[in-house]
């Protein structure tokens, strides 16, 4: 729990040891066995689990890490969550005696100062040894849980100044025996958590990892350790060497990018967090360097594993998707963070809504760096959303109902060169599937009463990002409901040349005499009928409109993704006829006229 | 005499299987794509012929005949139906492309959006609301509605589909909303999504709506061409169509939700698959089925094809109906090899028919998995080979294995080859289990039933692969969509949602959606010439844990007459949480004693036995031994040897080959790997056997 510690769970790991050689064919058929093991845990936790959080929004991953702590193979999971569990499982690892692993055991950690993401990303974990009792390889799967019983229902405290008020942390704790489950172990950690559905969700990680660590032990004896472990290291070895090979493609260089939250929780202004990539030969490094480290913050500290997690999402997203996601990255690309910034706190340091902000600042910037050198791939894989409206309420047995944040609709898809926003939210949350009005109107008093996008509401571009919804509800009892805003005086930027996204903003009690802007946090009891609404900001638009296709500008405004007022302002693209019968057309040399004196005035302002 | 016939179009070829008494008489012959319906008259000429009647006697002797069509898949593949518009609750345009959220490769940014069926601007909304109950919130907005048909008018929409939210609920708004649009728009195709899907949530039920919307037309317009002609040609009875539900129906039940049609020529296999393994006492079985393009996977268990109706992704639209569950990869016989990046990698890409492998001599240049095949002398270049149609040529096929092999820096020509078939081992297997697992089943507990052209080539070695150590391959199995077509019973299935606690159950409300259904059932049955008498059914419940996004289907009662719903007791709640429990347990292996679950559905299948061609099953030995037909240098993954190799037309029930062997059969070659034996059975169908 100390810097050193962060050094010693980040420091490089080598291959595991083994005589035993192995073709390429043969280690990658075992790396496909390990993918197929690590989908159906995956699959059996959705299946089983009772959250939505998990069963709807999958918003849980299954990865393997072997002996040495490194990510082995391939995970099947959410992207944010991929990067994370060898950390934490390496903290046990290095542990092991003082824990008394062994053959059967599964154990849970969550903590931020351990190698962890925020206290809600659970990762349940448990080795798995060959025939001479050789620990080869451990099973991990992380779910994101509704609760962690801390101060505030879900675990995000907008006020919290330490992690302790934001929940209970377990650095490593057994939840299994050798197979047998530690009924009071259970119970309290069942105990420590507001959401009657937590035990099941719990029961199904374990059942889980159970699950894929037996199908490891048929892999095990079935192809003998030693081949196991040379085809991990085939595998890490492998991606190592074509992440080099990618980025032995870029040009060298230094790309510099800042990006700004607006606030934290306290309201201090303009969080700033800084990139520089630097591309030498086969080698690229991503330093922190410059990103702020004002101890007085709250709420912005994102703990150091999941940096170098929200660092990885981007670099992935950059390259060729087909290269297995394993330690291999890591091995291939220096990940600098500066101790004591917002992207490696000191130790207690909260941390649950760090994994929003500053996260996705780094993401974003680490994208903005590396559009200048993979600009057909440099979609933000983020949120900018400060925070979903958290809508609950209480049922009759005073256990806890929320309408899930994961209604959001559509934000954040921005283009890329060759290819306009699309969907609902970028490609590294596309497992995350949203729960539906008819859903949650059928279990909690609200009403749904609009999400549609919004026209203009995606940034202009050569590529168009998608617009942002807006996201109108009532609630039909009296109801509390939570908020933080960001995003508005920073909204998510537009890439080489295209326009930034439009700002997030929300309102509550729309309509009545107490209608309210939400500019920065809300903790509020809304009376029965409130109506609140939430803009979504969209994705931001790649390379410079004036450069868009006008007959593509015309489609648009057709189907009312941008209005006839914004071709003009925003593409300088003239129509004529009418949108309401469905006769616009280009008129192309009053377009072609309007466009030179557009980048005529940009070029004198220049 | 009369006759039952089952039909399966299919890309290539259109089969027929002819049912006289037990006997089942099989037909080939080639589809016709600019009008199907004429492949179909031609086939059924040919088996009048065979029987020596005129068509006309030969269809008036038809009891039935029952159809498979993919006219649904080819619509979307082609992305060639209706043009199509949107009419919904104001305030949920957007829906549609939201998907949920859903992308389906998370890691690729560059990955493409779906073609949209119906765009922004033929998304129209009008004011209006039912809230979950049913009570109208908000009257629908008739004016608002023809200004909506007016836009769509004017941008020549074909068909419209209409989905409100909580519409399988109360569904008048829809119902008027029909109306009015039938009025305004003339001439085009209007379904409503309570009839559809009468059920939540709102993406799954509009996206199936809207799909329905865009094949509509096509399948309607091309079943009533078919049944022009066989009215024409002397058929007096109804045409029976397959769904993907596993079941068949009448051609005006289809009518009503054409969707019904999509993916089942899949099933049709499936229900071939599992009639063949209860007659030879195997009711759990692994159906594979390895053509050109993909490789198929589909569990049957305990003699049964469940079929799903949660989260089907079709073409990237959600297809909500329910399916019987068919897992595809894309491995057959014509996918590329090709390497990436230093590892080998079979498919997705297929050389199809044209220019297909390059063994076929017709221009392919990469190699495919049947060209491996052909490297590792599994597959004959002899002359006459498959039924005689076409020679396989070994020409420029070593030469394309040998650039695999130095693109990879690893082996040789006959190595890469025999790399392909170890890779395709692998992602079969891995498929299999990604099927098998989320079922809680141990593959090792099934039997394998391997059919299409090339399943049987590797069938042996991925059943050892997967601990199974029996495989059935029946003769048949070349034309197992059209048996499937019909041993599978006129079925109808269907769902209503009904969201609540089962604690607090309204059995009123559950007796009176069975009762709705089983009138629907029972009008579409006695329609079709059926005796209700006959008609027996499965009252289903879908249930889930508060919170859980997907239900369990079970049976609350199964096997019952129609309308009987006598077992509606005072005990229904307690009753229904008890099953659901052990549901849960069988499929999770954990129940939530603390928490009481939730019903979100009920549905109802009801079917009425139809007879089916008796197949035999056992094996007599015989003591006849076969003889090999010649000798060939053959890799059946042990390394190079001299492989007997026996033609199928040889051999009788009652033989048994011994491994190794090939033994080449009329469209398919079946390898006995070694540790394996065949046998002919009683019926003439193979099995391998492990030793």
């Amino acid at each position: 729990m100390s810097y050193e510690l962060n050094r010693k769970l980040a420091a490089a790991r080598g291959p595991l040891p083994t005589t035993a050689s192995i073709d390429p064919v043969t280690a990658d058929i075992i790396r496909g066995a390990f993918e197929t093991v690590c989908f159906e845990s995956a699959t059996y936790l959705g299946r089983a689990a009772s959250s939505p959080i998990i069963n709807q929004s999958n918003e849980r991953n299954a990865a393997i890490v072997d002996a040495h702590g490194r990510l082995a193979m391939g995970a099947v999971g959410t992207p944010h969550l991929t990067f994370v569990n060898q950390m934490e499982t390496r903290w046990g690892l290095m542990n092991q005696d003082r824990y008394d692993w062994g053959p059967g055991d599964v154990f849970l950690a969550n903590d931020p100062d351990h190698g962890g993401g925020h206290l809600p990303d659970y990762c349940v974990y448990g080795p798995v040894y060959d025939e001479a009792g050789e620990l080869i390889c451990i099973q991990t799967l992380q779910a994101h849980q509704g609760d962690t019983g801390g101060k505030d229902p879900g675990g995000f405290s907008l006020d919290a100044t330490d992690v302790f008020t934001e929940g209970v942390i377990y650095p490593c704790l057994k939840l299994v025996h050798r197979g047998e489950l530690r009924r009071d172990v259970f119970d309290t950690v069942v105990r420590n958590n507001r959401f009657a559905t937590f035990a099941g969700d719990i029961a199904a990680m374990i059942g889980g990892v159970q699950y894929a660590v037996r199908m490891l032990d048929e892999l095990i004896a079935r192809w003998g350790s030693g081949v196991i472990k040379a085809a991990i290291n085939q595998s890490i070895e492998h991606t190592e060497k074509r992440v080099r090979e990618e980025v032995a493609r870029w040009p060298d260089g230094s790309y510099e990018a800042t990006v700004f939250i607006d606030h934290d929780t306290a309201g201090t202004k303009d969080v700033k967090v800084h990139v520089t990539c630097t591309i030498a030969g086969d080698q690229l490094t991503v330093d922190l360097t410059g990103t702020d480290d004002r101890p007085e913050l709250v709420g912005v500290w994102n703990t150091f594993a999941n940096t170098r997690s929200y660092v990885m999402c981007q670099v992935v997203a950059a390259m060729d998707p087909t290269i297995v996601k394993n330690e291999g990255y890591f091995n291939a690309i220096e990940i600098v963070v500066p101790e004591g910034c917002i992207a490696q706190p000191p130790p207690n340091k909260p941390a649950a809504l760090g994994s929003f902000h500053p996260a996705c600042e780094i993401t974003e910037a680490v994208c903005i760096a590396l559009s200048n050198v993979a600009p057909e791939r440099s979609q933000p894989q983020l949120y900018k959303i400060g925070m979903p409206n958290m809508v609950v309420g209480f049922d009759d047995n005073g256990m806890m109902w929320m309408d899930q944040g994961v209604d959001c609709r559509s934000m954040d898809v921005s283009a890329v060169e060759g290819l306009d926003g699309w969907g609902s939210c970028p490609s590294a949350l596309g497992s995350l599937i949203l729960s539906e009005a008819e859903d949650a109107e059928s279990r909690f008093p609200i009403l749904n009463i609009s999400r549609e996008m919004t026209t203009d509401g995606g940034g202009a571009g050569q590529w168009r990002g998608a617009p942002g919804s807006l996201n109108v509800k009532q609630v039909l009892k009296p109801t509390s409901a939570m908020a933080w805003m960001v995003s508005a005086e920073h909204p998510l930027r537009g890439m080489c040349g295209g326009d930034d996204a439009i700002p997030y903003t929300n309102h509550f009690e729309v309509g009545s005499d107490n209608e309210r802007k939400i500019a920065h946090t809300a903790q509020d009891l809304l009376p029965q009928g409130a109506v609140i609404a939430y803009q979504h900001g969209g994705g931001g638009g790649f390379g410079l409109p004036l450069l868009r296709d006008p007959e593509a500008v015309k489609e648009d405004v057709l189907d009312e993704y941008v209005s006839v007022a914004a071709a003009r302002a925003k593409y300088g693209v003239v129509l004529t006829g009418s949108l309401d019968d469905y006769t616009l057309g280009v008129d192309h040399a009053a377009t072609e006229a309007l466009r030179a004196e557009m980048s005529g005035l940009a070029e004198a302002a220049e | 005499m009369t006759y039952r016939v089952g039909i399966d179009i299919g890309g290539t070829f259109t089969d027929f299987a002819l049912l006289k008494g037990d006997e089942v008489i099989l037909h080939k012959n080639l589809s016709t794509p600019e009008d199907r319906s004429l492949g179909v008259m031609e086939g059924l000429g040919k088996l009048a012929e065979k029987e020596g009647l005129p068509l006309g006697q030969f269809l008036n002797r038809c009891d039935a005949i029952v159809h498979g069509t993919t006219v649904a898949d080819n619509t979307l593949i082609e992305m060639n139906g209706a043009l199509t518009g949107l009419i919904t609750t104001e305030g949920f345009r957007d829906e549609i492309e939201y998907r949920r959220g859903f992308k389906e490769d998370i890691w690729d940014v560059r990955l493409a959006p779906p073609r949209q069926i119906t765009p922004r601007r033929r998304r129209l909304t009008v004011p209006e609301r039912v809230l979950h109950d049913g009570t109208v919130h908000v009257e629908l907005d008739e004016d608002a509605l023809r200004e909506a048909c007016r836009k769509l008018r004017l941008q020549n929409v074909e068909a419209v589909a209409i989905s409100f939210l909580f519409s399988f609920v109360n569904p008048e708004h829809e119902r008027r909303a029909k109306e009015i649009v039938r009025q305004e728009i003339q001439n085009a195709y209007v379904c409503a999504s309570h009839e559809v899907l009468p059920r939540a949530p709102e993406y799954d039920r509009t996206s199936t709506t809207i799909v329905n919307a865009y094949v509509g037309p096509r399948v309607t317009g091309y079943l009533e061409k078919l049944v022009q002609r066989l009215v024409e040609g002397g058929y007096a009875n109804q045409l029976m169509v397959m769904q993907a539900s596993g079941g068949v129906m009448t051609k005006e039940y289809i009518d009503g939700a054409p969707i019904r049609v999509l993916a089942s020529g899949p099933a049709g296999g499936v229900i071939g698959s599992a009639h063949c393994g209860a007659a030879k006492g195997c009711p759990n079985l692994l159906c594979v089925d390895m053509g050109g393009t993909s490789y198929d996977m589909s569990l049957v268990v305990d003699g049964q094809a469940p079929a799903e109706a949660g989260w089907n992704m079709h073409h990237r639209y959600l297809v909500g109906v329910p399916m019987v569950k068919v897992e595809t990869l894309g491995a057959g016989g014509g996918s590329i090899v090709h390497v990436n990046a230093g590892a080998l990698e079979v498919g997705p890409r297929s050389a199809g028919s044209e220019p297909g492998p390059i063994c076929y001599g017709r221009g392919g240049k990469e190699p495919t998995v049947t060209d491996a095949l052909v490297m590792l002398g599994i597959l004959s270049t002899d002359e006459g080979f498959a039924g005689g149609s076409f020679t396989l040529s070994r020409q420029g096929v070593a030469e394309a294995f040998q650039r695999l092999a130095d693109e990879m820096g690893h082996g040789d020509a006959e190595q890469a080859a025999f790399d392909t078939w170890r890779v395709v081992n692998a992602n079969m297997s891995q498929g299999v289990r990604r099927t098998t697992a989320g079922k809680g089943i141990d593959p090792k507990d099934l039997v394998m039933l391997a059919y299409g052209g090339n399943g049987p080539a590797f069938a042996a070695i991925q059943a050892e692969d997967l601990g199974i150590s029996r495989v059935l391959v029946p003769k048949a199995s070349p034309t197992f969509s059209a048996l499937g077509t019909l041993v599978a019973d006129p079925t109808i299935d269907e769902e209503r949602s009904y969201i609540a606690s089962a604690a607090a159950l309204d059995a009123g409300r559950i007796r009176e959606l069975w009762t709705q259904l089983s009138e629907r059932a029972r009008r579409y049955f006695t329609d079709a010439g059926f005796d209700a008498q006959a008609i027996r059914v499965n009252y289903q419940l879908n249930m889930r844990y508060p919170g859980q996004n997907f239900s369990l289907s079970f049976p609350f009662e199964a096997g019952v007459p129609l309308g009987d719903l006598s077992f509606i007791a005072e005990d229904f709640g307690p009753r229904a949480i008890a099953l659901f429990n052990e549901r849960h347990m069988a499929e999770y292996g954990h129940i939530r004693e603390h928490e009481i679950p939730e019903i979100s559905g009920v549905r109802l299948v009801a079917h009425v036995e139809t007879p089916g061609p008796r197949a035999a099953g056992g094996f007599t030995p015989s003591g006849a031994v076969p003889t090999a037909d010649r000798h060939r240098r053959a890799n059946l993954g042990e390394g190079f040897g001299e492989v007997p190799v026996y033609l199928g037309g040889d051999l009788t029930p009652g033989m048994e080959v011994a491994s190794p062997a090939i033994i080449e059969e009329t469209f398919t070659t079946i390898v006995v790997y070694p540790r394996w034996k065949a046998q002919v059975d009683d019926a003439g169908d193979y099995q391998l056997l492990r030793s």
